[in-house]
């Protein structure tokens, strides 16, 4: 058997393992290559930078414990910047299973980090059922959708909700989410309600989005960890994508690799078995 | 107890790492602990944001108010209401049935209904009418140009009334070329998707379980 036959029938479990060592070496030795930051999310970054002092954001976090390496970072610099810009922030999900738990703990971090107060500086409403609903009932009144916080206190209880009655009061939407709520976000409280907003997405769903900004339907976009990485260099807070980002790089190479290789095999192989009959 | 769930997680995460090598007792374990976990964490989540929260206290609510005489009569309007949605929800449970499954098509329709009427504005007006005044840009500017010609030409693409031949074919290939560029870009951001969940979960190996790596 030639060599580019043995390639082609490589079994799958190598380049499992090389790629494990492709992700592990640059955590154990980081490499800091350099990383650019894209206009999109420069623009959202700007466009919270730009809101006056106690403006109220929402920043949802609309995405399952599976995919928080690329959004929690997301979310950890958003709250940097949110936090330390004293912005009042509202948070809420629409995903079921781990949604509030994420948001439970990434908020209590951040907060006590910022020495913010639960009910004045920030609220969260926690899970929700039926986004559709969700959304579109926000729009006239928060309360009736939330008429309890996540932990059940009454939201006309809360100090910072006597103030936010429905999207009217909120300045600027941040989502952060990793399925395709990011659609109804667009086109039910966006369209419908004109209030700005911005998204971190997973990077599966990234291109899709680009157009909503294009189309300035939305202010900037996150994508994947190399946009929490983006993030966590525009707020000068280095976390855990950062980390990543040399593990990306080398991964990736290997990949592109591994694409080549498979190719030149297969091409290979194939003149091969042609010449032969 | 943080320390058993931090070694729990890495357990089950080695567990499911192991399918890599080969099926095995430990990735069925994980598999089937991940399913039963979920079902009950929804079940628990759902009962206590919908039911209780949306159709138990609210109810409760407004007979406190109505009893006390408070307009009455509105709140017992707003019960009403609430106790119409609840039965519709039950009447879902009818589909365990066989004779009695036709039922679940009363509420089916009040869904369906109701998700057509709100996506029908929600479509043109947030995505299909922005999307398309989105391509209304200055072509003076060569990457306005390239937005334009690849929505163009990939429509055209997408135009099967006609054979694809002459004007018509060439300016669809060039459609087909905008389109492989896109599932190009969809690929690359997949993979990078994808070794993201492998970073972040090695991440936790290293650093939040074995704590070998102190970030930062």
């Amino acid at each position: 058997m030639g060599f580019w036959q043995r390639v082609s029938q490589l079994d799958r479990r190598w380049i499992y393992l090389a790629v494990a060592l492709a992700v592990i070496f640059p955590l154990l030795v980081p490499m800091k290559m350099k990383l650019g930051i894209t206009p999109e999310a420069r623009q959202l970054y700007e466009a919270i930078e730009a809101l006056p002092d106690s403006s109220v954001v929402m920043l949802t976090f609309d995405y399952y414990p599976s995919t928080v390496a690329e959004t929690r970072p997301m979310s950890i610099a958003a709250l940097h910047q949110m936090f330390r810009k004293n912005l009042k922030v509202i948070t809420m999900t629409t995903i079921p299973l781990g949604g509030p738990s994420i948001a439970d703990r990434t908020m209590r971090e951040m907060a006590e980090l910022y020495h913010k107060t639960y009910g004045v500086d920030y609220v969260n409403l926690g899970f929700k059922a039926n986004y559709t609903a969700v959304l579109l009932g926000m729009g006239s009144s928060i309360e009736s959708i939330y008429p309890s916080d996540q932990y059940g206190t009454p939201l006309a209880k809360l100090p910072l909700m006597q103030t936010v009655k429905n999207y009217d009061q909120i300045s600027f939407i941040f989502i952060v989410a990793d399925n395709g709520i990011v659609d109804n976000w667009i086109s039910i409280v966006n369209a419908q309600f004109s209030k700005p907003m911005g998204a971190g997405v997973t990077a599966v769903m990234a291109p899709k989005f680009y157009s909503y900004v294009q189309a300035k339907q939305m202010t900037g976009l996150l994508g994947g960890m190399k946009g929490a990485a983006e993030y966590e260099m525009l707020v000068n807070k280095p976390a855990m994508a950062l980390i990543g980002m040399d593990s990306q790089s080398m991964a990736h190479l290997l990949i592109i690799g591994f694409v080549i290789a498979g190719n030149v095999a297969y091409f290979m192989t194939r003149k091969k078995k042609e010449s032969n009959g | 107890m943080e320390i058993l769930g931090l070694w729990l997680a890495g357990f089950f995460t080695l567990s499911l790492f192991s399918f890599l090598y080969k099926d095995n007792p430990f990735y069925g374990l994980a598999e089937h602990v991940f399913a039963g976990l979920s079902a009950g964490y929804e079940v628990g989540l759902v009962y206590h944001s919908v039911i209780l929260q949306q159709l138990v206290d609210p109810i409760s609510q407004h007979w406190v108010n109505a009893t006390a005489g408070d307009h009455p009569g509105f709140h017992i309007m707003k019960i009403g209401f609430l106790l119409f949605a609840g039965a519709l929800g039950v009447l879902m449970f009818t589909r365990f049935f066989p004779k009695a499954s036709w039922i679940s098509r009363y509420p089916l329709a009040f869904v369906m209904g109701n998700t057509a009427g709100i996506y029908l504005m929600s479509e043109l007006h947030g995505r299909l009418i922005p999307q398309i005044a989105g391509t209304f840009v200055n072509l003076l500017n060569p990457l306005n140009l390239i937005i334009f010609f690849g929505v163009l030409t990939t429509l055209i693409y997408f135009y099967f009334s006609k054979e694809h031949t002459g004007l018509l074919g060439g300016t669809a290939r060039v459609g087909i070329w905008f389109i492989m560029i896109a599932f190009g870009a969809h690929f690359g951001y997949t993979v990078m998707g994808r070794i993201s969940l492998l970073i972040g979960q090695v991440q936790f190996i290293l650093i939040d379980w074995l704590k070998l790596i102190k970030p930062g």
